[in-house]
Formats: C-alpha cells, sequence, structure tokens
C-alpha cells in the first residue's frame, strides 16, 4: 500500500544523497570556481537538511523547537537560494554591460516588487507567518527567473544549456513550493504529509536536473564582446525607435481603414 | 477559507509558468542560436524590393479583367493565389522589420550603457507591430482587407528602410567587425546571439 510518510523518508534520503553528490560535482568538474553561490546554497541546503534530521531525532518531528529550527533555517536556505539566483543572473547577463545594467535594475524591481506584494497580500496567521515569507520569496525567485529569461529571449542571447537547466530548476521548484505553501496555510495540518511528500519530490526533480546540467564542467566566459562607442547606440537607438513608431501608427491606420468593411 | 491568496498565488504562478514556456521555446528562423553576421551586413531591404512586383500581382485591373473575360473558377483560383502571394509578402515584409529590430538589439547588446526609456520603447513598439502584423494577417484570411490595400503597407517598411539604409550600413559594418573580434577573442563561435 502507499505509504505516504515512507515515500517522502525515501525520497528524502535519496535527495539527500543526490545533493552530495551534487556538491562532490561542483567540486571534482571545478564548478565551484564558476558558481561560488550556488555551491553555497547547496551546502547550506545540505547542512540544513541534516540538522532537522537531527533535530527531529532529539526533540521528535511534532515539538516546537524543531518547528522553530526547520523554519529558521528554511529561511536561510531561501536566502541562499536567492543569491545563487543572483549569481546565475551575473552570469547569464553581465558579460553584456549595457544590457546587464538595465537588466538588474529591471530584475531588482521585480523582485521588490513582487515581495512586497506578496507580503501585503498573504493576510496569514501568525503561525504560519514564515510560511507566507517564504511563499513570498519563492515567488520573488520565480518571477526573477522569469524575467531574466525573458530579457535572454528578448535580446537573444545565447546561454549554456547548463545554465538554462539551473534556471528551469530553480523556478520550477519555487513555482511548486508557493502552490504547495498556499495550499498549506489553506489547509493547515491536514495537508502537512501531502504538502512534505510534493515540496520533497518537486526538490529531488531540481536536484535531478541540476546533476545532469552540471555533469560536465561549465565554462563560464571571462571576457565579453567588444563592445561600440557608446555615441553609437545613443545616436541610433531614438533614431530607430522613431522609425519604429511611425510605423506602428501607419500600421493602426492602415487597420482601422480597413476593418469597418461590412 | 483564505481564498486571497489561493485567486493572488495560483493565476500568478500559472502566468509565469506560461512566459517560462514561451521564454524557453527556441525563437524562429536559423540567427536565433547564433548571430548571422551577413545580416547585419546588409541593410534592412530586401522584401521592400519586390514591391514592383507585389504590385502588379495585386493589381485590380487584372481582377476586372479576369471577371470580365475568364470563368468564375479561374477567378477564384487567382484570387486565392493572389492571397497566398500576398501573405508570404507580408511574412517577407515582417522579416524586414525584424531584422531592423534585430539590429537595434545587436546595438543595445554590444553598447557600453543603454537607455531604459528606448529599451522599454522598442520592446512595446515590436509587441505593438506584431499584434498589427496579426490582425493584418487575419484581416487578409478572412478576406476582410482588400488586397491592392497590402502596398499602403509595404510603402510603410520600404521606407523605413530606404531612410535608414545609409545609417544602418554602417553601423552594421561595425556591429559585425566588433563582434567578429569578440568572437576571436572568445576563441570559439561568435557568441552574441
Amino acid at each position: 500500500m502507499f505509504d505516504l510518510k515512507q515515500t517522502q523518508q525515501m525520497c528524502w534520503e535519496f535527495s539527500l544523497l543526490l545533493r552530495f553528490l551534487l556538491l562532490c560535482l561542483l567540486l571534482f568538474r571545478g564548478n565551484i570556481r564558476s558558481f561560488p553561490f550556488f555551491s553555497l546554497y547547496l551546502s547550506v541546503n545540505f547542512l540544513q537538511a541534516l540538522l532537522v534530521a537531527a533535530t527531529y531525532k532529539v526533540w521528535g518531528e511534532t515539538s516546537a523547537i524543531a518547528f522553530r529550527i526547520a523554519w529558521g533555517s528554511e529561511m536561510l536556505v531561501i536566502c541562499a537560494r536567492a543569491l545563487a539566483v543572483a549569481e546565475l543572473c551575473r552570469l547569464l547577463l553581465a558579460r553584456y554591460r549595457g544590457i546587464w545594467s538595465l537588466a538588474s535594475r529591471v530584475l531588482l524591481s521585480c523582485a521588490v516588487l513582487v515581495l512586497v506584494y506578496s507580503a501585503l497580500v498573504s493576510k496569514h496567521k501568525w503561525s504560519l507567518a514564515v510560511v507566507g515569507a517564504s511563499s513570498a520569496l519563492e515567488l520573488t525567485i520565480a518571477a526573477v527567473i522569469v524575467t531574466l529569461l525573458v530579457f535572454l529571449r528578448h535580446y537573444r542571447v545565447a546561454a549554456e544549456p547548463a545554465l538554462r537547466a539551473l534556471a528551469l530548476g530553480f523556478c520550477l521548484y519555487s513555482c511548486v513550493a508557493v502552490l504547495n505553501n498556499t495550499i498549506l496555510e489553506r489547509l493547515s495540518e491536514r495537508y502537512y504529509p501531502v504538502w512534505n511528500l510534493l515540496g520533497v519530490v518537486a526538490y529531488l526533480a531540481c536536484l535531478l536536473l541540476w546533476t545532469w546540467a552540471l555533469r560536465k564542467p561549465v565554462p563560464v566566459p571571462v571576457l565579453g564582446p567588444m563592445l561600440l562607442p557608446g555615441s553609437v547606440y545613443r545616436q541610433l537607438s531614438p533614431e530607430i525607435n522613431l522609425r519604429l513608431r511611425l510605423l506602428n501608427e501607419r500600421l493602426s491606420q492602415f487597420w482601422k481603414v480597413e476593418a469597418p468593411r461590412p | 477559507m483564505n481564498l486571497t491568496l489561493i485567486l493572488f498565488f495560483f493565476p500568478l504562478v500559472a502566468a509565469l509558468l506560461v512566459v517560462l514556456a514561451w521564454a524557453l521555446r527556441r525563437p524562429r528562423g536559423p540567427s536565433a542560436q547564433k548571430l548571422d553576421l551577413e545580416c547585419l551586413e546588409q541593410t534592412g531591404r530586401r522584401h521592400a524590393t519586390y514591391l514592383p512586383l507585389i504590385h502588379q500581382a495585386l493589381s485590380p485591373r487584372d481582377s476586372s479583367f479576369l471577371a470580365s473575360q475568364g470563368s468564375p473558377d479561374l477567378l477564384r483560383r487567382v484570387r486565392k493565389e493572389r492571397r497566398r502571394v500576398a501573405l508570404a509578402y507580408l511574412t517577407g515584409l515582417h522579416d524586414d522589420f525584424q531584422r531592423l529590430l534585430r539590429l537595434a538589439q545587436v546595438v543595445a547588446l554590444l553598447s557600453p550603457d543603454v537607455g531604459v526609456a528606448q529599451e522599454f520603447e522598442r520592446a512595446r513598439l515590436s509587441l505593438q507591430f506584431s499584434w498589427h502584423y496579426q490582425m493584418v494577417r487575419a484581416g487578409l484570411y478572412a478576406g476582410l482587407l482588400s488586397l491592392p490595400r497590402l502596398d499602403a503597407l509595404s510603402h510603410m517598411v520600404s521606407e523605413l528602410a530606404f531612410r535608414m539604409e545609409s545609417a544602418l550600413k554602417e553601423l552594421g559594418e561595425r556591429a559585425a567587425l566588433a563582434a567578429k573580434a569578440a568572437s576571436s577573442l572568445d576563441g570559439r563561435s561568435v557568441d552574441i546571439a
């Protein structure tokens, strides 16, 4: 028979093994130099898993102290994850100085906006405050990654498949975490075993994706492309925009004239 | 029941996932993965060059002549064929527009400093153009737009292309040179696209 708790335990143990394997991969493939914050995040995450396991063993899963340690350390892990995501954004775009300066401002504004708005919307109970904060942070991470990928697509920047896989992993896990936490806030303790299992399975999937992505050393180019003089952009960009605006105006007039035909 | 949370988070996550799927999709066209340097060196006039031919093909006088002299079946076939040509031409014009836009994006990528307002405006204009283009396309499919009026659209694009040609030629060459130099520095393929 399908036992939620047992399945969750098995998945959790497997995920612990994968975390260790991923850390080894980062170390032995030399990727730790390319991804210092991602490595830090994984290390914090691995240590948190061990700490929580030890806490449950000593004080029991339902004790107040175990709850505080588990959620307190979870906030630390989420902050480390946010740093890893920031690192990913930098690795993907920082070579293009102008675009990076624009993207960093947009991403930061997006992060602050989503964080503040989620915090305002979440009128959660005090006991679930940390769950609400966690949801807000996860949603912020997901929004930042999606915005980053939109930037990459808009400017057609070719990203290393490994970096894309890391971003995808972060985003999908954050989306699942937001939905999972939202249902937990609604259903509270009844949902707890399912919440636990879904969280572990989502993280397991994410770890598998990352392990596959980092199975080989990831080349992170240091040099960016040779830049044009700043005057070229200042001279040409308004000119192009003016033409595009005119074109759009005429195109819309074209449609307006033609559309009302019976 | 905390419906607010569910109503806020679920649609937002769904929207994020939709945008994520769109952003991860490979852009169409061969130049999507690698920057086509020849495309930079060429200028914005390609499909617009065929304007007189398309104009001839879409001439209303041909239709009137066929209606008076030919069979209804022939007229229907010719209209269908003309619509196909018009749609292909519209697609070509769209490609030209995209190429110009691409050039603007490459310039932004290779610039040490970009203007927030300029970039946002271009993104907005690009979305607007796509929307209008789809509307015109749908109009052509549905028969709401008369084919000869298509040359109004082609004039817009050709005018844009002609007026920008000299400015873009110089820029395209410089951008291509910079990209080639950057690619040789990287020691691998051009990585600006």
